[in-house]
């Protein structure tokens, strides 16, 4: 798949891209040799492989390579063959999975557009097997924290490069291109800037309470310098998600902090010292948050929700994926001209038909109808009560491992809740790196649930009499 | 072009920082099975520090 220009690949000699190419792949059979000896590191290859897709990012023989279907096989069959299943439950919130993904086979079969749809079930039905099946493999400690590391390491691969190219030349809406120059998972710029930002949490948890690489100050410059680079990114992609994205962050950040009101006033100080160094064209953008009459895109995402609203009403159970392409629709506009002191407002109308959705939940209820949004936002809600409940039974704990089983629970329920609020403006409703997060979650609610089991007390071995043939007497 | 050697510096760090913690976690013993209560702080540690 040519991802980058002509253009572009001419001024990269021959000699570099296959240098790219073979380090990527060298790393692939790297940690494919690795799962050898531990065949969980083959789960955790699948999630680089899902995150960075380094399939998109080489030219030559990388871009031929099935490196997404070579690691799942290898993941799942290392699973079945080799690793233990000690601990291993299936959770009500797996079963909403395998519901979720039942009901959009059974609406992808019927649906409006069924060559549109078939390619969205192409990667959805993907995401939420894998999604299903990584609890499986999350029996220990150290899986959930690897599981944690690889996902904040992977995206972060990403998010640095977006970071240090916002800083150099400002970014810009669709113009702040990492790697890759298509629009597909975390390489489009609303659903990194919501990721990037839904992951500061757990980088915070990862420098305090990682073991894989324990905390010093080499761990908690990268991390400072990861975080920040997180804050770039809806800079430089310039898209108002991230914005609100960080704003719920920084209100829920505050949750367990003491003096909560001088933080939230920092936080404001910073936020106004920074806006003199944003670039202009972002500061602009920024400020047609609250106008959406003045603005074409938020005028169409209202519209486009009315039409979901209208077409659920007649067709209930949904119309399989990609229905916005059948929505068409007129809507208003305000614009503002201004000749000499006087400025004159102007209603213009404009036509507009194929819009997406705009907004996870909306998806959610127009390809899948009321059911399918039921499935799905009970699938969402009930996580964050469980890690509720996880952070009310552990915080205060005496034990070192509750309190860091806490503290993730409340990373992730942050990271959730930014995911949630940018899915309200973000068609991001199947992203596989959220259902990561998902299986994540509930991996860490099945260790929370076996450390409090008490541990069983080792059987004692018994001694095994010798046999005696029948009728002999003992000497005496 | 300066852009695409923010490329190859970002993959550069970040996947020399994966390798490194693939490699750390192929000598983790604990990577299987949880420690038993008792031996987890000092053997971890010291798993960690070897690797």
């Amino acid at each position: 798949m040519p991802i980058r220009s002509r253009a572009t690949m001419a001024k990269i000699g021959k000699d570099k891209r296959t240098v790219l190419d073979l380090a990527l792949a060298g790393f692939l059979a790297a940690l494919l040799v690795m799962g050898l000896k531990r065949p969980f590191i083959w789960v955790l290859a699948f999630i680089y492989v899902d995150i960075v897709a380094p399939q998109k990012i080489g030219w030559g023989f990388m871009a031929a390579l099935p490196a997404s279907l070579l690691v799942f096989v290898a993941a799942f069959a290392g699973w079945l063959l080799f690793d233990g299943k000690k601990g291993t439950r299936f959770t009500f919130r797996q079963f909403l999975m395998v519901l979720l993904l039942a009901w959009c086979a059974y609406t992808t079969l019927g649906a409006d557009f069924p060559e549109e749809a078939a390619t969205k079930w192409a990667w959805v039905w993907k995401s939420l097997v894998f999604a299903i099946f990584l609890p499986l493999t999350l029996r220990t400690q150290l899986r959930l924290e690897a599981t944690a590391l690889i996902m904040v390491l992977a995206g972060g691969s990403i998010i640095v490069s977006a970071g240090i190219k916002t800083v150099l030349s400002g970014g810009g809406y669709g113009a702040l291109q990492s790697y890759v120059g298509d629009n597909t998972g975390l390489y489009e710029g609303s659903t990194l800037s919501m990721v990037a930002i839904s992951i500061i949490p757990l980088i915070v948890w990862l420098a305090r309470h990682g073991t894989i690489f324990p905390p010093d100050w080499r761990v908690k410059s990268y991390a400072l310098c990861l975080g920040f680079a997180c804050l770039l990114v809806p800079v430089g992609t310039q898209t108002r998600t991230g914005l609100v994205c960080i704003a719920v962050l920084a209100v829920l950040s505050l949750r367990y902090v003491k003096q909560r009101f001088l933080l939230l006033g920092l936080m404001g100080a910073i936020g106004l010292m920074a806006i003199p160094f944003l670039p202009q064209s972002y500061v602009e953008r920024m400020s047609t948050i609250t106008d959406h009459q003045a603005d074409e895109s938020a005028s169409t995402r209202i519209a486009v929700w009315k039409w979901t609203l209208d077409y659920v009403g007649d067709n209930p159970m949904g119309g399989g994926f990609d229905a916005y392409l059948g929505n068409s629709f007129k809507y208003k506009t305000r614009h503002v001209g201004e000749s000499g002191s006087t400025s004159s407002v102007e209603y213009v109308d404009v036509v507009d038909e194929g819009r997406a959705y705009h907004s996870a939940y909306f998806e959610v209820l127009g390809e899948q109808g009321w059911p399918g949004l039921f499935i799905w936002m009970l699938l969402q809600g009930l996580g964050l009560i469980q890690l509720e409940f996880v952070q009310r039974r552990l915080r205060k704990s005496n034990d070192k491992r509750d309190r860091a089983h806490a503290s993730l629970a409340n990373a992730l329920q942050v990271g959730h809740a930014v995911y949630l609020v940018g899915a309200l403006f973000v068609g991001i409703a199947y992203q596989p790196f959220i259902y990561m997060l998902v299986a994540l979650q509930i991996g860490l609610v099945l260790q929370v649930k076996r450390n409090a089991q008490p541990a069983l007390p080792e059987r004692p071995k018994r001694e095994r009499r010798a046999l005696k043939p029948v009728g002999a007497v003992e000497p005496t | 072009m300066r852009l695409l050697m923010v490329d190859y510096f970002s993959l550069a760090v970040s996947h020399g920082v994966l390798i490194l913690a693939f490699w750390r976690l192929l000598w983790r013993d604990d990577l299987n099975a949880d420690p038993q209560p008792g031996d987890d702080g000092e053997n971890r540690e010291g798993q960690a520090n070897r690797a």
